[in-house]
């Protein structure tokens, strides 16, 4: 059988897999006891996340003064960090929705666990402001419920009250979505299970049956669903940047700051997905799903964003130049040369040259420099947070109160925490979920799979002309 | 129909068997119940609510009531008053003139009373010494009143316990004591009070063996000496500062410290505020000094000098202007080539302006003061701005006598000793020969308030009350004499110490059996005093209580001073000679003066005007410039490195601190700190240098030490608490590559590499000039305000103007100029503000919670550089920053102008603070006023045992009109709201408009040199739009567009251009 589809593209799905292959491969991590790695890694993230737990009780217990924040710098760790996360959740609502309206089959080898991701950062990202004002129990002043104090009424012109509203959009219709997309995946898990899990899974799937009506209704809801969040693809990161652009310190009040947010957003977003995929696929065993291609199609976003960051950075320092303005031009001065210099320079080797790396097409399929790769620019875009709050705010107008940061034990401790608590999530999820979403796999099996296509298929014409010509 | 009852009836219908009424009577509850007429048909369609609403609104108070009955409410208790005295109206404040009397330190002050409780400290505007002004000492006095260390009744001390005693087993052991025999003796610093001296004489009638003896912590003897030798009347001539259009200080720090700073710096800054520009004009001032004092930082010419090099500095002016005069010259010591130039010329201006010059010094040394005393004798000062018939009495101690006392003591020749007011065994410079000499005294009787090192070295305490507990008068210059008035009754079981002395004494002008003796005792000195030597009033009566309740009485001058008949060839050969090596110069900070304050956390607070460093004394070291993109330090050492200290054997381990301004070959460090008996909040703060002080060789108490030895580091103080980090704004160096002059803070002003010239100068936060060229700076402001109007003229945003001009809308005027940086604002701001203090270690974290601050830059040539001081606090703008990033609307503006604060609503994001390009937003990181219910977040000042805001009698200090804020809550200046409202209040209730100069915000009414003017700038009349019509005038960061109410005055210095090398 010869598939409708240029032979130019590589295979997705590798191993000459049937139906019944992918069925047995993806849902097998949920079935069976959990490997000694995971339980270790489960462990640590447990001890990580209590001790991010104990450090959040003991700033509410004694106040944000336990942090090393002053007069000058009223956030550090606690935004950068808020930020960070957000970031890093933005990939999987690109893999799922604007990957999904281009019609780039390559996603679905990751969309789950990208989607997965992506819930499980903004939860960690929520803790942030949740908890980084005064008096956390008043947080739901932030809210614009009708009141009898007035009625007294929330800011609508502040940028934090946006953020509110972008983030619980966001972790709404991605939490949708990625339950949507978990519907007959779950189905085909409870077709296989007995007992309690043949429970468990029959209520989370919803009394799928696969019928073609039910099929229809999830495609069309997939697709409203993804129409729905590509705007938030670019709008959540948008808005987040606006509680720097709308301010008036030097350094933050750029206009240029919302699409270098969302490129840096996808940015990190993709190498935490490449950083966990890259796990997962060698201890889940999935290697022919999650490909060399797919890996080597992640390096190029990453090539692309991070080079759109590297131009951003560049822009601000010429703008800073340009403008004439010399507030803004001690800014980015400062940032380079002054007391932070550091994280400039980590920030700048991290994203903007070591991506470069990946002109090379050898690098860009190497499972190893790309895991590093993807750690750096982990690091990288954490620095870039850490550069943009800490290091504006410390160096602002009036020289009199210029001040300086380090974090304490505390702040470290919940921004460990915040790993932890992502990672027990996720292990959780590894175990509850298939990582690698089944129907969508099976999809496009016969337009992907190696059997059907690229150079190992049989009797297609493309890969019968690359094979002689070898010869 | 039932028979009418003839027994009882209950209403007239009931009396004649209404039928309506019987049938009635026959429900039990006249009304139908809610369940029947709920019960009835179609009831339920006519209610508004449905029943699911029923249940909503049952299951939300079931809710509401149980979470309100689980959370505890504190149960506070109110006692009314049975019968409400006459003069408490709760709610509205009663002022009382008063004094603030601290040894010679005096400040004439209304006491702001709220339901018999002093709360702050106002100066009394009718003062023709004053006009008003105040300190930061004063101004923080009141703290003093609730302060829990203070001794609460009389006591035994025995190794420096106290067992309280009471005062009758005092008096008992005290008189037996006295009736001993033996030597009496009592110390005290200065005493300006007539009334106690009377007592002092009542005592010394007596007792014959008695003898008092005066002494000052800083001493100003050789000055006393100087003018009884010259003018044969011991005491300080009247500076008047503001008729002197040439001002040489040697040393003086008399906007800061010296004698009367409050007094001289209303005078000073008469003479350098530029109201008048088209006849702009200047005294210039001229500073010879070692170290940069606060002084000297306000100095055109700053001309530096060791210490030891004062006594040839004063020689060689006094040479150049004897040589001119045709008086005989003496044998000036040598002293260093770039300030002998500079007194040359220094010499010139003074010859050109005689008679509107004046030359001061505070060095303590005979020949020095009897030198300049003869060089304003020489210029024709005398008379004009240096003036006797009126001269203080501010200081009267006598080194000598101290002297004497400390042989006597060891001698064992003293049998009793009385210590009524000061702590010599610290505070004075023979402190160790004190301490060393009381061990052979018998009875030592301490009256300070708290127990002090001199009462715990003592055997009896008799603790005297608080200034504003106490009755008493001060004549701090022959011709004023100001009352003292208690506006409480004494907290604890104190006694005065005048009226101990009298009761010692067995006075028979002390009535015991009044309630108030003392008070008694003062009226009658009065009468046969000043009453009677007046004409003006007709009853003693009403004489006693319109002074009393002006403050003051004005005396006739004295006749004034002859002609100086001091002979200086005599004294000439005790000139203080150059040392040639190293030096350290010992001065009194402007908070902390000679310890006295060590308990009291507002001072101790209160950010050095200089060094910008609170809790704690620091060594001054100096800063270089290695030429290249980094300043030199000394030895190498970060600021807040420790070094050990060794003079002669005596050695102390100090934190240092980089300073600018500093003589090469000097070091400096205040006197005062590191207290071991004190209250709480002083205790070990700050190192203890007083055992370096010493006598010089004529017998002064010498501030100066000779060849210390400064240690490499040996340690570091973990909590080195400094306000400012960056100090500099355009000091000006040599670069060795191009030899051009450059901007070396801004050379240095990066980690990697060189900074890039104008990165700090060209912001728009200060503008300086000089007088000479006063135009060029005009230009430049208006030049600058045109470009930043220019650039935000354009807005896409809805102009207010209009709400604007309507009703009031406050601003401030600022004048750098008159700012001299003493920070007598910021404390009456925490005053005010019920301002948390945050102790060291907050500060360290840059926590402080000051609402209003100085900034302090330095500027100009790098070796020697001028001061700018900027008081920086909300700026009010009406384009603000910070309310629109609020997402819960907590900051917000009012139709007045006003940026405000609801701190109820606040949820403490700190977005605001962020977003304030004036940083003075303040967070409260801890629980700072133990506000809320978390007793884990209070943070402790120094150790103490209940936090310093919890403490119920510390409490008794706020203000009742200011909320305290709980943590989590960001909070700021309010431009004095409760002021705001209160003046308009009693504009309302006398139905009139409000009138300029209603409502002043406490730092305006705390200056002593009116450098801040707060007003409606919607009243055309009012002050404040007439200072904003100087074209000096700008606003910080106009080109941001904040459009900030607060407006400031240009810096100008008079410097002679010509004098710098």
């Amino acid at each position: 059988m010869h598939a409708p589809v240029a032979p130019v593209r590589t295979s997705l799905i590798e191993g000459h897999k049937s139906y019944h292959d992918i069925t047995e491969d993806l849902c097998a991590p949920t079935e069976k006891a959990p490997s000694l790695s995971w339980i270790i890694a489960f462990i640590i993230s447990i001890a990580t996340m209590s001790f991010g737990l104990f450090s959040l009780a003991w700033t509410i217990w004694f106040g944000i003064g336990s942090w090393n924040l002053n007069r000058t710098i009223g956030w550090g760790y606690d935004i950068t960090n808020f930020v960070w996360w957000i970031g890093i959740g933005h990939a999987g609502t690109l893999i799922s929705a604007i990957l999904l309206l281009f019609r780039q089959k390559w996603r679905t080898g990751v969309n789950r666990a990208a989607e997965a991701m992506t819930i499980f950062a903004v939860v960690c990202a929520g803790l942030f402001p949740a908890t980084h004002t005064g008096r956390p129990w008043f947080d739901f002043f932030m809210f614009p419920y009708p009141n009898t104090r007035g009625p007294l009424w929330v800011n609508f012109n502040s940028p934090l009250l946006w953020d509110l509203f972008a983030i619980s959009t966001y972790f709404t219709v991605s939490l949708l979505f990625w339950y949507t997309g978990l519907v007959p995946d779950f189905a085909t898990v409870r077709d296989r299970a007995v007992g309690f899990r043949k429970k468990l899974y029959n209520v989370l799937s919803f009394g799928w049956t696969g019928s073609a009506k039910h099929w229809q209704r999830w495609e069309a809801l997939c697709l409203v669903l993804a129409g729905l969040a590509t705007p938030l693809v670019l709008s959540v990161h948008t808005i987040v940047s606006f509680d720097f652009a709308t301010s008036v310190i030097p350094g933050w009040h750029t206009t240029i700051f919302p699409p270098y947010f969302v490129a840096g957003a996808i940015f990190s977003g993709f190498a935490m997905v490449l950083t966990l995929m890259i796990i997962t696929r060698k201890i889940l065993n999935l290697q022919e799903y999650i490909t060399i291609n797919h890996i080597e199609s992640m390096n190029k976003v990453i090539l692309l964003t991070g080079t759109i960051v590297g131009v951003a950075y560049l822009t601000e320092l010429f703008i800073a130049w340009y403008s004439g303005y010399l507030y803004e031009q001690f800014a980015f001065f400062n940032r380079a040369m002054g007391i932070y210099w550091w994280a400039y320079f980590g920030m700048m080797a991290c994203n903007v040259l070591s991506p470069q790396i990946f002109w090379i097409k050898k690098y860009r399929r190497s499972i190893y420099i790309t895991f590093l790769m993807s750690i750096f620019v982990n690091i990288g875009m954490w620095f870039e947070r850490f550069v943009i709050i800490a290091t504006t705010l410390a160096r602002d107008y009036l020289p009199s109160s210029w001040s300086y940061y380090t974090p304490t034990w505390v702040e470290i401790g919940i921004f460990i925490g915040t790993l932890g608590i992502f990672f027990t999530l996720y292990l959780l999820f590894t175990r509850l979920a298939p990582v690698v979403a089944v129907a969508e796999v099976k999809h496009i099996l016969k337009s992907a799979g190696d059997q059907y296509i690229g150079e190992r298929a049989k009797g297609t014409q493309g890969s019968e002309a690359i094979h002689e010509s070898a010869h | 129909m039932k028979q009418p009852s003839k027994e009882m009836w209950v209403s007239a219908q009931d009396l004649r068997n209404d039928p309506e009424l019987l049938a009635a009577s026959h429900r039990e509850f006249p009304e139908s119940s809610i369940v029947e007429e709920l019960g009835q048909e179609g009831t339920m369609d006519r209610l508004e609510s449905s029943r699911r609403d029923f249940l909503k609104f049952l299951g939300f108070s079931l809710g509401a009531a149980t979470v309100a009955a689980s959370c505890e409410i504190p149960v506070r208790k109110a006692i009314p008053y049975v019968i409400k005295p006459d003069s408490i109206v709760p709610g509205v404040a009663s002022y009382y003139a008063s004094s603030f009397v601290d040894g010679g330190d005096f400040l004439p002050i209304l006491v702001k009373t709220r339901e018999g409780r002093p709360i702050k400290i106002e100066g009394n505007s009718i003062s023709p010494m004053t006009g008003g002004g105040t300190s930061a000492r004063a101004q923080a006095s009141v703290l003093s009143l609730y302060d829990t260390n203070r001794l609460q009744s009389a006591g035994k001390v025995d190794d420096g316990q106290v067992t309280s005693m009471t005062w009758d087993e005092l008096d008992k052991e005290v008189k037996a004591s006295l009736n001993k025999g033996g030597g009496i003796r009592l110390v005290s610093r200065t005493v300006i009070s007539p009334s106690a001296k009377a007592a002092i004489a009542a005592f010394a009638a007596k007792y014959p063996t008695a003898k008092w003896v005066q002494y000052d912590p800083v001493s100003s003897s050789a000055l006393l000496d100087a003018h009884q030798m010259s003018y044969g009347v011991r005491a300080i001539p009247s500076y008047h500062f503001d008729q002197a259009e040439v001002i040489v200080s040697f040393d003086a720090d008399f906007l800061g410290t010296w004698i009367s700073p409050v007094e001289y710096a209303k005078g000073y800054s008469k003479g350098r505020k530029l109201n008048n520009l088209n006849s702009a004009k200047m005294s210039r001032h001229y500073q010879v000094e070692s170290y940069m004092s606060m002084t000297g930082s306000n100095a055109d010419h700053r001309i530096m000098v060791k210490p030891s090099e004062q006594g040839g500095a004063i020689a060689s002016l006094y040479n150049a202007i004897a040589s001119a005069k045709g008086a005989v010259t003496i044998n000036a010591p040598a002293i260093n080539d770039k300030a002998k130039s500079a007194l040359a010329k220094v010499a010139t201006e003074l010859l050109n302006a005689e008679g509107k010059s004046l030359v001061i010094t505070s060095v303590n040394n005979l020949a020095e003061q009897v030198l300049v005393a003869k060089i304003n004798a020489l210029l024709g000062n005398d008379g004009t701005t240096v003036t006797m018939g009126d001269a203080s009495l501010q200081r009267q101690g006598n080194d000598k006598d101290m002297t004497g006392l400390i042989s006597e003591m060891k001698s064992g020749s003293v049998n009793t000793l009385i210590v009524l007011d000061g702590n010599p065994a610290f505070d004075q410079a023979q402190g160790a020969a004190f301490r060393e000499g009381m061990a052979k005294v018998a009875t030592r009787i301490s009256c300070g308030g708290t127990l002090d090192e001199t009462g715990a070295l003592g055997s009896h305490v008799a603790p005297t009350t608080h200034l504003l507990e106490s009755w008493g008068d001060a004549q701090p210059k022959l011709d004023q004499v100001y009352m003292i008035q208690p506006t409480i009754s004494p907290l604890f079981k104190v006694r005065q110490w005048e009226e101990s002395l009298l009761r010692w004494s067995e006075s028979s002008d002390l009535d015991i059996t009044a309630e108030q003796p003392y008070y008694e005792y003062v009226k009658k000195q009065w009468q046969t005093t000043f009453f009677s030597s007046q004409s003006g009033a007709g009853s003693f009566t009403s004489f006693w209580e319109s002074t009393l309740h002006d403050g003051l009485l004005t005396l006739g001058s004295g006749s004034s001073a002859g002609s100086n008949s001091a002979d200086v060839t005599a004294i000439a050969s005790t000139l203080t000679k150059p040392s040639g090596g190293d030096e350290i110069q010992f001065f009194e900070s402007i908070n902390m003066g000679a310890g006295q304050f060590a308990g009291n956390p507002w001072l101790q607070e209160m950010a050095d005007p200089i060094t910008r460093c609170v809790w704690g004394n620091y060594l001054f070291v100096p800063i270089g410039w290695d030429g290249g993109n980094d300043y030199t330090f000394f030895q190498g050492m970060e600021d807040g490195d420790r070094v050990q200290l060794d003079i002669n054997g005596v050695s102390q381990t100090v934190t240092i601190v980089h300073q600018f301004g500093l003589m090469p070959g000097t070091f400096a460090i205040a006197v005062g700190y590191g207290r071991q008996t004190v209250g709480k909040a002083g205790r070990n703060i700050g190192s203890n240098v007083q055992d370096f002080l010493s006598m010089n060789a004529n017998g002064y108490a010498a501030n100066v030490g000779l060849a210390p030895t400064i240690s490499a580091k040996v340690g570091r103080d973990k909590e080195f608490a400094c306000v400012q980090h960056h100090h500099t704004m355009g000091v000006t160096g040599a670069d060795p590559k191009t030899g051009k002059t450059i901007n070396v803070d801004e050379k240095t002003v990066s980690t990697l590499g060189e900074g890039y010239q104008g990165s700090l100068v060209d912001r728009s936060i200060i503008f300086r000039g000089n007088l000479a060229a006063l135009g060029e700076l005009e230009e430049k402001i208006h030049h600058k305000r045109e470009e930043f109007q220019a650039l935000n003229d354009k807005s896409l945003y809805p102009s207010y103007d209009e709400v604007y001009k309507m009703g009031h809308h406050w601003g401030m005027h600022i004048d750098l100029n008159a700012c001299t940086g003493c920070s007598a604002c910021t404390v009456a701001c925490m005053a005010e503000n019920n301002v948390p203090v945050v102790g060291k270690k907050e500060v360290f974290r840059h926590h402080e919670m000051s609402w209003l601050r100085i900034d302090r830059y330095f500027y100009g040539e790098m070796e020697n550089p001028s001061v700018v001081y900027q008081p920086m606090m909300c700026q009010h703008c009406d384009n603000a920053p910070c309310e629109n990033v609020c997402p819960v609307s907590a900051t917000n503006h009012s139709s007045e102008g006003l940026n405000q604060m609801a701190y109820n609503r606040c949820i403490g994001t700190r977005y605001c603070a962020n977003n304030c390009p004036y940083k003075v937003r303040r967070f409260n990181w801890l629980d700072y006023t133990t506000a809320d219910l978390f007793p884990a977040n209070e943070p402790r000042l120094n150790g103490e045992e209940i936090p310093f805001g919890a403490d119920n009698l510390t409490r008794m200090v706020l203000n009742p009109d200011v909320t305290v804020r709980a943590r989590g809550v960001m909070e700021k200046c309010s431009f004095c709201v409760q002021r705001i409202q209160e003046g308009k209040l009693t504009a309302k209730k006398e139905g009139r408009a409000l009138r300029d100069g209603d409502v002043k915000s406490a730092c305006m009414t705390a200056c002593p040199t009116d450098a801040i003017t707060f007003g409606d700038l919607n009243n055309k009349d009012s002050q404040l739009n007439k200072d904003l019509e100087s074209p000096l005038v700008y606003k910080v960061l106009e080109e941001v567009n904040t459009r900030p109410s607060v407006n400031y005055r240009a810096r100008v210095l008079n410097r002679d251009e010509s004098l710098e090398s």
